[in-house]
């Protein structure tokens, strides 16, 4: 292991003298200090990611949220209705929709195994389309092909509250037993979750929008709140890639942890006058 | 599988790295390619999704009526409503504008005084407006029909030279006042999108009903950091003697120390004895007149949401920027494929 952190050490340096060798021909000085911050985390991550492959066993902690999807979907089957997935108002273009899109997979491979039927009315036509797309690989891959339909995934409107009260009017007439709320949300939030709550609905989301993630708290049986969201595709199918880089997250959130620390401490000796360097001058950039 | 799988793998691998290490790259082509072609090639693509969704929700209404599904009576109502949309946005303009030629000066004033009734704005702007003008008066009113302009200007029949009726060109028509579509848009769907958005505050109170009900510690620091919160931000927040906050605190401190403390009197004692202590303080110290930031209300509630409040907040911000960061890492990695169906 000690050769790997000494590899990846090695590659670190390497990139950021090719940078400083490139200044001003082929790369912008100002974003010096951006690009050995991205290198660190990149390679910190791949770090983590090479050793999950190589055999070590990484931990993640039991998250609610996540271990409710299966409890919702079974529900949902005992109850003898659907289950509705709601990838939020963003465009494909979000890391959140993305990440939702990924957990609908997840989602869509338990609603075929328990045949249970999946609503998932969207907001956007190119989430449609791939939404579809993880929708019909999930029901392959669950070995029931014969149970997917195109129309599971349909469009509403790219208007937020004509979508919204779309989702409300499915919500009231049809009753689904479990609503999933994953992706990018704003003021409609609220009004989706508070709808679902008065049906009586086992409700989970999870977004990475911080504003409404007291929403969702409040109204939702279960809520993954910030990179827990982020988490689900490591989370459920154990693939050791993907669990060593939330391994490696978490060392980066060490790092910038300590960073924060450090930055405090040594502005704060210059505010003072002990020392002559500003740190702070490093995160500046024109 | 090459074109469903490694093809779009390949071409999310290779946008990804460009967009990344363009930020860092000096050339001008590359930097405007991340900051605006990629951008606008994005919006090209969705503008053009959009007739996917558009058709995909027209199909599911029109199969509803015709299987005559369960609330099918609704569907009625959105192929009817997509329908006037596009007849309104692209067969029909109803943008239609009246231009006066050749008003004999000795009716002028006269025209001006109708018009400005109809108009209901002052005479001597019509009127000025009518002087000022060489290639014709433009009234400032747009109607749906032909036949409505027509009507507008019979008052005035006999007043009038000559006069023509002109029409927005198309594009612009949608975002003429007074125009069908504009009246569908502001009368329709303006209203219904705010009656939806209006629903949030009845919604607001359910939740926040449900959350501050009493049930543990961290329900009831919320009951008492929204109430400060729901005061300090009020103008009557401002009126809260010192004193009143005083009798909070030590109320507060009574339901902390109540579990471990299993004397009721004890309890009682250490918050009246409290509260008499601070108030004699406050007297002595004439806190009436400068009373101490902790003892304001407005004072508690900005360092609520200046520090705790913010503080959480950004504990969050930097776990999604991180999630977003490690989702981001994992895309463009190609190790996460899950949006591809895998």
């Amino acid at each position: 292991m000690k050769i790997k952190v000494f590899k990846y050490g090695i590659l670190f340096f390497i990139s950021i003298a090719l940078y400083y060798l490139g200044i001003d021909t082929l790369f912008i000085k100002d974003s010096m200090v951006m690009f050995s911050i991205s290198m660190l985390v990149s390679f910190t991550l791949y770090y983590y990611i090479d050793k999950a492959k190589s055999g070590d066993e990484i931990y993640i902690r039991p998250i609610a949220g996540l271990q409710a999807i299966e409890e919702a979907v079974g529900r949902s089957t005992e109850m003898g209705k659907s289950v509705l997935f709601v990838p939020g108002i963003s465009d494909i273009n979000e890391v959140e929709t993305l990440s939702g899109l990924i957990l609908l997979g997840n989602v869509a491979e338990m609603t075929a195994q328990y045949e249970t039927s999946l609503n998932v009315p969207v907001s956007k036509a190119i989430v449609m389309e791939a939404g579809r797309e993880t929708c019909k690989e999930s029901y392959l891959k669950a070995g029931r092909p014969d149970l997917y339909y195109d129309d599971m995934v349909h469009y509403i409107s790219d208007d937020q509250f004509a979508y919204t009260a779309g989702i409300n009017g499915i919500m009231l007439r049809e009753k689904p037993a479990a609503c999933f709320y994953q992706g990018k949300f704003y003021a409609e939030s609220l009004i989706l979750a508070e709808t679902g709550n008065s049906i009586g609905a086992i409700q989970v989301a999870g977004t990475g929008s911080v504003s409404q993630i007291p929403f969702f708290v409040t109204a939702c049986d279960y809520t993954l709140i910030g990179e827990e969201f982020f988490t689900a595709s490591a989370y459920l199918s154990k693939k050791p890639d993907l669990l060593g880089s939330i391994k490696g997250q978490d060392i980066v959130k060490l790092i910038i942890m300590t960073a924060m620390i450090i930055t405090v401490v040594s502005h704060g000796l210059f505010q003072m006058e002990w020392i002559n360097c500003d740190i702070m001058t490093l995160f500046r950039s024109n | 599988m090459f074109f469903k799988r490694q093809i779009p793998l390949f071409i999310v691998m290779f946008i990804g790295l460009l967009t990344f290490f363009g930020h860092f790259i000096n050339q001008k082509d590359i930097q405007n390619f991340v900051n605006n072609d990629s951008t606008q090639w994005f919006d090209i693509i969705a503008s053009f999704a959009i007739f996917l969704g558009a058709l995909n929700m027209m199909k599911l209404q029109i199969l509803k009526i015709i299987k005559k599904q369960k609330n099918w009576q609704y569907s009625i109502l959105a192929v009817g409503g997509f329908l006037f949309a596009i007849f309104a946005g692209f067969f029909f303009r109803g943008s239609n504008y009246i231009v006066l030629y050749d008003i004999p000066a000795q009716n002028q004033s006269q025209v001006a005084t109708i018009l400005s009734e109809q108009l209901q704005v002052n005479t001597s702007i019509i009127e000025n407006k009518i002087y000022s003008s060489n290639n014709g008066f433009e009234i400032d009113k747009v109607f749906i029909t032909k036949a409505a302009a027509e009507n507008f200007l019979k008052p005035t029949q006999g007043l009038i030279n000559k006069y023509e009726i002109k029409s927005h060109p198309w594009g612009p028509h949608v975002n003429q006042d007074g125009s069908l579509f504009s009246w569908m848009y502001k009368k329709i769907f303006t209203p219904l999108s705010a009656t939806m958005f209006a629903l949030l505050a009845f919604f607001v109170a359910s939740a926040s009903y449900r959350a501050f009900r009493i049930r543990n510690f961290e329900a009831t620091l919320l009951l008492v950091a929204g109430i400060i919160l729901m005061l300090g931000r009020v103008p009557i927040g401002e009126l809260i003697p010192w004193w009143f906050v005083i009798i909070l605190y030590m109320f507060g401190i009574g339901a902390l120390i109540a579990p471990w403390v299993k004397d009721r009197k004890s309890v009682f004692g250490i918050v009246f004895s409290g509260i008499v202590i601070f108030i004699v303080l406050g007297q002595t110290f004439g806190w009436s007149e400068n009373a101490p930031a902790f003892l304001q209300v407005p004072a508690i509630q900005a360092w609520i949401f200046d520090y705790p409040t913010a503080a959480g907040s950004r504990a969050l911000m930097i776990g999604v920027a991180l999630g977003i960061i490690g989702t981001t890492f994992r895309i463009i990695m190609g190790i996460e494929r899950s949006f591809l169906g895998e």
